[in-house]
Formats: structure tokens, sequence, C-alpha cells
């Protein structure tokens, strides 16, 4: 069982056709990834409301992937709306924040503001870090007792930091995405972390899942701290189903 | 497990460095250690204290580490375009099959003359050149010139500059290492040829499971696969296939 936790839904402006819903699921076989919670191309990118409510149709045409309700913090009207929507829902469990695309860096007034409100939502978030801005959320996670956050690639270049963010609360988690693979980066998350705050996630379908799932086998993890790091963190975090007791979702479309 | 290695073995692995990056943390395990755990048969092996500090000594000391599972690979310093070329003809009198270019690291752009000149000089003495930095600049100085080209630092992001060039330059070819996104492997070969692929890591320095995985788990024909892990490298270099 392997639950994908910083997945998109949607097309990218580079070279490279994956804008169809079949190619999310393609590459999901391609390395038995189950389950994938996704956020909208277009909400990240361009337009939240509008990306938010395209990717909640296409969640409709298959089980195997939850959404995430994409928060630009310009624009907390719309985000409260969309989250109030689409929360209420059954197929979206938590909400991305880009910082990059919304300009809205993670020590900004408009992202403080973004993520209390998500906290008091208590609503898991995954925030795209690099470098030292993972020290940023790990402050907002020791100002917001509620909020519980996901470090979007352990902040890249700034894993040591991602350690020392998540080492400082539990309730900021670390998942491995990355296109670069620097020898040694994720071993040294796994031995530096409480492996209930490892998560697997792989930016698919911008990047291959090969790089995560080749960090983490580069990193030889084993036994429960796998488990955790495949989906049990996962399912807890978001409230899944316990797929793993026979509760699998169905592999083609809905009809 | 959740998470299963692939069984593919790479014949020929284009990218391997031996030495260390002074402002660098060490290679969290040894060369060999990297290629057995990633299945690499045969290293094409370059040298960073070539790169970094001397050109002579580090070639030798890649020379030296010739034999069943190391191919040695001859270094230049870009700063210094005319030792540059002396050490050119020495590698050939040695009998190294490649020249490689650290660019980044000697902190070289495309359009500075060393680089034209180099790509000249090798290109006449036979010599493929393998190259670090961003393929969108680097294309130039190669251009024109029938080069055997490989660009070892292509990123999935600027796969469709490469392929824009590659249509022109029949010599150009990409390594595999940073081509991780869901086609980018699918989408050179049926633009350019899966001859255009070749299997990259960067072991010691970069985890070599991602590349292999991603080319184990392609869309490629397992013939194609074969060229891309090691065979397409081999004929660039002049070995048996």
């Amino acid at each position: 069982m392997i639950i994908d936790v910083h997945g998109h839904w949607g097309p990218w402006f580079f070279t490279m056709e994956v804008a169809d819903l079949s190619a999310n699921l393609a590459v999901m076989d391609r390395y038995g990834i189950d389950l994938a919670i996704v956020s909208g191309t277009e909400a990240i990118c361009y337009d939240a409301p509008a990306g938010n409510r395209a990717l909640a149709a296409a969640l409709e045409q298959t089980d195997r992937l939850y959404g995430y309700v994409s928060v630009n913090p310009r624009s907390l009207a719309d985000a409260e709306r969309d989250l109030r929507e689409l929360l209420a829902t059954p197929r979206f469990v938590g909400a991305k924040l880009h910082t990059d695309y919304s300009g809205s860096p993670i020590a900004s007034p408009q992202t403080h503001d973004a993520l209390a409100m998500l906290a008091d939502l208590d609503c898991p978030v995954l925030v795209h870090t690099w470098g030292t801005t993972v020290l940023d959320l790990a402050q907002a996670c020791a100002d917001l007792p509620r909020l519980r956050a996901i470090a979007g690639h352990a902040a890249a270049d700034g894993w040591r930091h991602a350690v020392e963010a998540a080492r400082s609360c539990d309730r900021l988690y670390l998942e491995p995405s990355w296109s670069h693979a620097p020898a040694g980066r994720f071993a040294g998350i796994v031995s530096g972390v409480d492996d209930r705050q490892l998560l697997f996630g792989t930016d698919a379908t911008l990047i291959d899942p090969a790089s995560a799932m080749g960090a983490v086998l580069g990193a030889g993890v084993t036994g429960e701290t796998a488990q955790r790091l495949a989906w049990r963190n996962a399912t807890d975090l978001f409230g899944l189903p316990d797929h793993d007791a026979g509760n699998r979702p169905h592999r083609g479309y809905n009809t | 497990m959740p998470f299963e290695a692939p069984d593919l073995s790479i014949t020929l692995d284009i990218d391997v460095l031996i030495g260390a990056y002074p402002d660098r943390d060490g290679a969290p395990v040894s060369m060999q250690a990297a290629m057995h755990a990633a299945g690499v048969a045969t290293a094409a092996v370059a040298s960073l204290r070539a790169a970094l500090f001397d050109v002579q000594s580090g070639n030798d000391e890649a020379l030296a580490a010739a034999g069943p599972d190391v191919l040695p690979i001859g270094a230049v310093d870009l700063r210094d375009p005319i030792g540059a070329e002396r050490e050119l003809d020495r590698l050939v009198s040695h009998g190294v099959r490649a020249v490689r270019l650290f660019p980044e690291e000697q902190h070289i752009e495309p359009d500075f003359p060393s680089v034209r000149a180099i790509a000249k000089r090798a290109t006449a003495l036979g010599l493929p050149v393998l190259t670090g930095g961003d393929v969108r600049r680097f294309w130039r100085p190669f251009s024109g010139l029938d080069a055997v080209v490989v660009f070892l630092d292509t990123h999935f992001y600027h796969l469709g500059d490469f392929l824009i060039v590659a249509r022109d330059e029949p010599g150009f070819h990409t390594s595999t290492r940073l081509l991780n996104s869901p086609d980018a492997l699918e989408t050179v070969a049926a633009q350019a040829g899966a001859g255009r692929l070749v299997f990259g890591s960067r072991i010691p320095y970069a985890e070599p499971m991602v590349p292999r995985l991603r080319l184990a788990r392609s869309g490629l024909v397992p013939q194609d696969i074969a060229a891309v892990a090691g065979g397409n490298a081999r004929r660039l270099l002049g070995l048996a296939t």
C-alpha cells in the first residue's frame, strides 16, 4: 500500500503531456501507488477557485485520487469559501499552499492568516518549502497549536533545516519529492526525524515518482518505518479509510 | 515491502566521479559501493581533482583507476584553455575515449572563448565531450562542429530546448539523470530517438536509484532500455557493443 501525499492533476507548462486524468493513473500504476492526494495545477499556478472546481469534477471520475483545496493567501475570502464548500465533500481531505506561485512567503502576514484559518478548520496543509523557509513553517506550527503541516519537498536543498524543523514540532511532516536527488539526503532525513512524521510524496505528474521512490530505495527504508512512510502516517493524518485492511480503491474509472 | 527496487543492470554509467568537492560534505558511500548497490557494471569516471585543482595529476588519478569496472574519462580546466589544449593531446596519447567539462565548477560561461576552442579541438581529435551546464546555453559552443556531446545536466524543465537543438545536431545526446518527468525519456525517444539517451547517475554524489528506476519503469521497448543503460554510451565511446 502506497499513498502519495504530494500529487497534481492537470497540465503543466513544460514540454510534457500529462494533463489527462489517465496520466495520473498510469504513473501511479507504474510504481504501485494506490492513492494520491492531488492539487489542481490551474489552482496553484493561476486561478485557485476555478482550479479547485475543475479538480472537483475530475475527482468524480476515480476513487484513487483525493483532493487538496488550493489556497491563495492573497484571496482569503475565496479560500474560505472553497474550503468550507469542498472539504464538506469526501473527496477533499486537505489544503495546498504554494508560496512561490502566490507570491506569499510562509512568513508573510497573508500566509500566516491563511495558516491560522486552516488550523481553525483542523485542515492539514501541504506547504511548498525550500531552503530555510521550512524554519518559518516550524515557527508557524509553534504559533498555531492546531496547525498540522506537511513541508513539501522537505525543503529540497535545505533538508537539514527540515530535519531541524520537524524535530521542533510533531505536527510538522516531511515528504521527499524533488527532481534532484543528492546522495544521502533521504537517509539523513529518516535518521533525524521521528518516523511518525514521514510521508511519501512525489510531486507527480510534474515529477515522475521515480525521483522520490528512488531516494527512498537508496536510503534503504524497511520494516515499520517503510509502512509508516508508505501509507500509515498519511491514513492517520488525513483520516483516510484503512485501505490496508482490504478496503482498497478499485483501479478503474468511476462510471 | 511497499517500495521495490528495479531489476535492471546498468552496463555503462556515463557520469561518475572520483575525488571530493571541498565545499560540500563528502559522499555518503564510496564510488564502488554506490555502483554495486545500483547495479552499475562499468562507470565512465572523471576526476574532481582534475576539475577543481590540477588537471594532469587528476587525470592521472582517473587513468590509474582504470579496470574492468572503470573507464577513465579525461577532464580539462576551461580556466586555462591553452593548457587544456595540451592536456587533450596528452589524454589522446593515453587512449582516453572522452573528455569531460565542468563549467559550473570552474565558473565558465558558454560564450567564453575557451569553451568553443575546446569543443573544436576535442571534435578534431575525435573525442566525445561530456559537459555539465545548462543545456539551453551550453548547446551553442558545440553547434555546427559535428561534435559528439552528452549534456550531463539536462533537466526535464529544459527538455524542449534540447529537442530543438538536437534536430540540427545528430551528435547531441543527453544524460538521463534529470529527465525524471513522467514522459521525458519517452518524448526524447519519440522525437529524437532513444539513441540520444545515455544513462548517467553522478555516483557517488547523487542517488543512482532514481535514474535507474525511471529507466526500468519507462515506456521504452526493452532493446531501447538496454541501449540507454549502456549500449548507447559504449557506441559513443567506441567500445564494442
